[in-house]
């Protein structure tokens, strides 16, 4: 019985959290560029609200967390202590190649690397930056494989967050 | 004022504590002084209200070539006058200007966490873009500068 | 929101810093403000950068002239050109060569749509801080067409890559011009809405209206730039006092307000967009024949340059050292932010705390350039803030 109730509330949770992911937004190092696109999707030729997509200010009430940037080593912290804010089931998603892989700054001096060498994650969203479109679509592809049998794993990078 | 009129007048005020001067462009002057009379080269150029401090810039030839230099950069319309001020490698000073010029504060604050040189009475020494954790002594923009360690994981 | 609060010792007893953010939706990047306060008066107001800081002046000396013009573009999302063009700028004057005239009319073109998406975008973010998302959603509804045009041109929305060292790498064909008119014609009317709002709007004006003010003495004293300095009637503009590349030959007019408080930073940056959409129209009109690129040689001769552009928030400033070789030695950025950054900090003691977020989005801060996160100190009392709550706190106030 209670078996069954589990499985009726997390099936509930998931469509909950399909159809209104609340989303909140960390640029560790970024140029802008991909924080005003993510910020060009909420606004009206996107609207990304009337899919039920929420940006909000708290990491304690967000599902999905949208990274930009490589990561500073003096954002790093701030990183790891949203990332850790979060109530679970968390997804991340990096959005741009500095996200991706610290891009065009991977050597500099005050930069990790990508957003996976830090914590681990779920969707990549390539691009310079990616277009609205792109960073919707990475988005909802996150979000449909919830529902599928096999949902998607996070990864960690090649350090395995030593770095 | 016409720029070059400009320069010359800049010229004019900074004549007590120039050592050489060079034009590496016509609409630009480079003066030479020593760090010793920064405080009244700016002071003069402020006081007949000759343009705005823009940048000061901190320069490693490294020591077989110019050594380290401080670039005060004036600019009035499109006239841009350096001051430039060699300074040792061996515990580089320079005074601040912030008395005169309050906005050189955190072009100071970066001069000091990226190549090392003292300021010396600047109103807040505190690092501007490094972090916290970085180590003393590491001054990213010297030549000589290679890596710090990356922070390890929790 | 349990965060950690850290108590100092001061002369007057205890106080508390309290840490806000880093993160906001609307405001895209961090920093960290500290505000001391008495009651809702600001009595002291420091920052501290380096979230964003990537270590970039230093990645210029390991990588070729070619390859840096890719790395200063990514400096700012907002004003990538004006960082690529400042450089080429630079690296141009040390080859001694110059980009042929239709490459020069294309630079501007494209400095000044991106000066107008800028203007668009603060205008946005500036009414949300307000409270005022009506004009947030439609200034970025209209930027929209601006995007669009940039798109047009360069194939993307945000890094145009429209520079190369010598040139620009795309050419206007007359049905692009075409298009591009077509779009200003809607951004023009649109524009008209948006002048008429920020004079006419009363409880916009409550917002802005003698707050904020900064006197002509004060922005000369503080080093302001760019429509900060132009809003308190400071004639300062590089296209006009130190013309280059085009602006020679088709200069925009000065545009300056006297008022000095927030109303006059919001009327100069419309009215500029006004001024950017007649250049534009002027230099599609009389976009002169020719070359794109004029060649340039892979080692720069040995010597020292310095380029000076009006980016959307004032004077860009670019040292560059080349020894000879196809690498610079040394390349020195100084943006627009960092001296208004000074000046919005001076300019906070006295205030209240509520006007913070405005006149903070006044100056249109971007870190990233430079390299927001809000601590309040108080005495007796300790609260957590976001700076959502702080920008809340802001609205609140002004809705009694």
């Amino acid at each position: 019985m209670s078996n069954l109730v589990d499985q009726i509330t997390a099936g509930l949770k998931t469509w909950a959290r399909v159809n209104s992911p609340w989303v909140i937004h960390f640029n560790s190092g970024s140029c802008n560029g991909c924080d005003i696109e993510i910020l060009a999707t909420l606004t009206p030729r996107y609207d990304l609200e009337r899919f039920g997509v929420k940006l909000q200010g708290s990491p304690r009430h967000a599902d999905v967390l949208v990274c930009t940037g490589p990561v500073t080593r003096q954002a790093r912290e701030r990183l790891i202590r949203i990332y850790e804010q979060m109530p679970e089931p968390k997804f991340v998603v990096a959005v741009g190649s500095c996200a991706v892989s610290g891009g065009v700054f991977e050597g500099c001096y005050n930069v990790m690397g990508g957003i996976d060498r830090v914590i681990p994650v779920h969707a990549f969203i390539p691009g310079c930056p990616p277009r609205p479109e792109a960073i919707i679509d990475g988005v909802v592809k996150l979000l449909s494989s919830l529902q599928s049998p096999a949902p998607v794993q996070p990864i960690m990078g090649p350090d395995g967050g030593k770095a | 004022m016409t720029t070059q009129e400009r320069l010359q007048q800049a010229a004019e005020l900074l004549a007590p504590w120039t050592k050489s001067t060079a034009t590496p462009e016509d609409v630009r002057l480079d003066v030479v002084i020593d760090a010793a009379d920064l405080g009244a080269a700016v002071a003069a150029l402020h006081g007949a209200r000759w343009g705005y401090l823009t940048a000061i810039t901190g320069l490693d030839d490294g020591p077989d070539a110019g050594g380290l230099q401080a670039l005060y950069h004036f600019i009035g319309g499109a006239a841009v006058v350096t001051l430039r001020v060699s300074l040792p490698y061996d515990n580089p000073t320079v005074p601040s200007v912030c008395g005169v010029l309050a906005s050189a504060s955190f072009f100071e604050r970066e001069l000091a966490e990226m190549f090392g040189v003292t300021v010396v009475d600047t109103p807040n020494p505190d690092r501007l873009f490094l972090p916290e954790d970085w180590p003393d002594g590491a001054y990213p923009l010297r030549k000589d500068y290679t890596d710090v360690p990356a922070p390890q994981a929790d | 929101m349990t965060q950690p609060i850290e108590k100092i010792e001061t002369p007057k007893g205890e106080r508390f810093i309290i840490p806000i953010g880093p993160q906001h939706p609307a405001l895209k990047e961090p920093g960290h403000f500290e505000f001391t306060v008495d009651g809702e008066t600001v009595k002291d107001a420091t920052v501290r950068l380096g979230y964003v800081h990537r270590g970039i002046e230093k990645a210029t000396e390991s990588r070729n002239y070619i390859q840096n013009l890719y790395l200063l573009e990514r400096i700012c999302g907002i004003c990538s050109h004006t960082h690529a063009m400042t450089y080429s700028l630079g690296v141009e004057k040390l080859a001694g060569v110059e980009a042929p005239p239709r490459a020069q009319a294309i630079r501007v073109i494209v400095a000044e749509l991106e000066r107008i998406h800028s203007h668009m975008l603060w205008l946005g973010v500036a009414a949300h801080e307000a409270g005022f998302d009506t004009l947030f959603m439609y200034s970025w509804r209209d930027r929209e067409t601006v995007m669009d045009l940039l798109e047009l041109l360069s194939g993307n929305r945000v890094n145009y890559s429209a520079n190369v060292l010598g040139g620009v790498k795309f050419d206007i064909t007359p049905e692009q011009a075409g298009d591009v008119l077509k779009g200003l014609d809607f951004l023009e009317g649109r524009n008209r809405h948006y002048l008429d709002v920020v004079s006419n709007d009363a409880l916009l004006l409550g917002r802005i209206r003698g707050v904020g003010v900064m006197t002509q003495a004060d922005a000369e004293r503080l080093g302001a730039i760019g429509p900060t300095a132009r809003a308190s009637g400071v004639a300062l503009d590089v296209r006009i006092d130190a013309p280059y590349i085009a602006y020679k030959d088709f200069q925009p007019a000065l545009i300056t307000e006297t008022a000095g408080d927030l109303e006059a930073r919001f009327k100069v940056r419309v009215r500029e967009i006004e001024e950017s959409i007649r250049l534009i129209r002027l230099l599609l009109e009389h976009l002169p024949e020719g070359e794109l690129v004029a060649r340039m040689p892979r080692r720069i001769p040995a010597g020292e340059a310095i380029s000076r552009v009006e980016a959307p928030r004032g004077e860009a400033f670019y040292f560059i050292k080349s020894n000879g070789t196809d690498t610079p030695a040394r390349v020195k950025v100084r943006t627009p932010t960092i001296f208004n950054m000074a000046t919005v900090l001076s300019l906070a003691k006295g205030l209240q705390l509520a006007d913070m977020p405005m006149i903070l989005v006044g100056i249109d801060p971007c870190f990233s350039c430079n390299d927001r996160m809000v601590t309040v100190r108080e005495a007796e009392r300790a609260e957590t803030w976001t700076w959502n709550e702080l920008r809340e706190h802001g609205i609140k106030v002004y809705q009694r």
